[in-house]
C-alpha cells in the first residue's frame, strides 16, 4: 500500500515536513501546497534536505503555490494541477494530510 | 470487510479543542465497532503525561477519556518512540496502556497497514 | 471512484479553497463525492454570515452553490458547529441563541457521519491548515 502524504504548512517554523520524511514509507510520495512549497527555497536546511532525497523521494508540488510564490522548483520534483491531484489521490491507496 | 481508519493525534493537550476532537473522532468510531488505531506523534504525545492536572486550567480531563479509549472499542494504541525521547518522556511511564512504542520505520509500516488516515 | 472531503479550516484559510478546488475537480473527472463533513474550524466554512469585501472571493458562498448544483450531502458537526457558535434555526432556539448562522444545504449532525462516510468511500482526502 502507499500513502501520499500532503503538507501546507511553512517548513521553517513546523515539524510536519520533517516528521513527514520521517515515517515516510518506501513506497509513499510527498505533495507540497500551500506555505510548505517554501520548503523549495534555494539555500535553505529544508531544500538541501529534500534535494538529498532526490534519487529516492517522489515529491511533487500544486503548480499554483509554487506560481505564486515565484519559486523555481527542481528538475527532479514534479508539479500537478487540480486535476492531476485527484489523479494523485487514486493512484495512491491513501492520502495522509497533515491537517 | 470494513475500512480501517488510523488517527495521528500529534497536537498537545492543552493548546485548545485540537486533541480532544482528534480523541473523539476515534471515541465515535469506537461506538460503531469500526477498526480503529490511534497514533500518538509529535507533541501528541504530551497527552500521555502522567500526574497532569486538568482542573488547573479549568478543562475536562483528557487522561481519564484516552484512559476509557479501550472501553469504547478502541484498543490499538501506539506512541512514537522518536517523539517521546525529543521531549524527555519514558515509553515506560505514560498514563495510557496498553500502548505499543514505535520506531520511526515501525509507523511507516503502521500507517501503511490502515484504509484511511486522519493526522490532526 | 468514491470519494469522501473532510475539511477542517474556515474559508479565510486557503485549505479551504484548495479543498473546493479539489473536490471540483474531483467531479470533473467523472468521479463520485459520497460526503463532505466540516469539522474543527471547518465549520466556519459553512457559516452564511461571513460577509467578504466585493474584490475577494466568497469562498462559503461558493461552497454553498458547489453543493447546491451537485446536490451533494454536505454534513457540518453539530459538537464542533456548537462549540465555534455556528448553529442553524433549531439549534439557536435549542439554546436560546439570538440568530443561526447555517442553513441549507447544510445538515448538522455528528461524527458518526465521517465514519459512515470512511466507509461508504474508497478514499478520505483531508484539508486544513494554511
Amino acid at each position: 500500500m502507499s500513502t501520499l502524504h500532503v503538507l501546507s504548512h511553512s517548513p521553517f517554523a513546523d515539524s510536519r515536513l520533517s516528521s513527514c520524511l520521517r515515517v515516510l514509507g518506501h513506497e509513499d510520495a510527498i505533495l507540497l501546497c500551500g506555505d510548505a512549497v517554501y520548503a523549495l527555497t534555494p539555500a535553505t536546511a529544508a531544500r538541501q534536505t529534500l534535494d538529498a532525497k532526490a534519487d529516492s523521494l517522489q515529491l511533487f508540488i500544486l503548480d499554483e503555490d509554487v506560481k505564486a510564490r515565484n519559486l523555481t522548483p527542481p528538475d527532479w520534483v514534479r508539479s500537478v494541477d487540480y486535476p492531476g491531484f485527484v489523479e494523485l489521490s487514486v493512484q495512491f491507496d491513501k492520502v495522509n494530510t497533515w491537517l | 470487510m470494513p475500512h480501517s481508519l488510523l488517527i495521528i493525534s500529534r497536537q498537545p493537550p492543552w493548546s485548545g479543542p485540537n486533541a480532544r476532537e482528534a480523541l473523539d473522532i476515534a471515541l465515535a468510531g469506537g461506538a460503531f465497532d469500526l477498526p480503529l488505531g490511534m497514533l500518538f506523534l509529535d507533541d501528541g504525545v504530551l497527552q500521555l503525561l502522567p500526574l497532569q492536572s486538568a482542573a488547573q486550567l479549568q478543562q475536562k480531563d483528557l487522561t481519564a477519556n484516552l484512559q476509557a479509549l479501550s472501553m469504547f472499542g478502541v484498543e490499538d494504541l501506539f506512541a512514537c518512540h522518536t517523539s517521546l525521547v525529543e521531549r524527555g518522556m519514558s515509553p515506560n511511564e505514560l498514563s495510557v496502556e496498553p500502548i505499543q512504542v514505535l520506531r520511526d520505520h515501525e509507523i511507516a509500516e503502521l500507517i501503511d497497514r490502515y484504509d484511511q488516515v486522519i493526522t490532526i | 471512484m468514491k470519494f469522501a472531503i473532510a475539511l477542517y479550516s474556515p474559508a479565510h484559510a486557503p485549505s479551504s479553497r484548495r479543498a473546493l478546488l479539489f473536490a471540483q475537480a474531483v467531479l470533473a473527472a467523472r468521479h463520485e463525492i459520497v460526503r463532505l463533513f466540516f469539522y474543527q474550524d471547518g465549520v466556519h466554512s459553512a457559516s452564511a454570515n461571513v460577509v467578504t469585501a466585493q474584490d475577494e472571493l466568497d469562498i462559503p458562498a461558493q461552497w454553498r452553490d458547489f453543493v447546491n448544483t451537485h446536490r451533494l450531502d454536505g454534513v457540518v458537526c453539530i459538537a464542533a458547529a456548537l462549540r465555534r457558535g455556528v448553529l442553524n434555526e433549531q439549534e439557536a432556539e435549542r439554546y436560546s441563541r439570538p440568530s443561526a448562522n447555517l442553513s441549507a444545504p447544510w445538515d448538522l449532525s455528528g461524527l458518526g457521519q465521517l465514519h459512515d462516510a470512511v466507509q461508504a468511500a474508497d478514499r478520505l482526502i483531508c484539508f486544513g491548515g494554511p
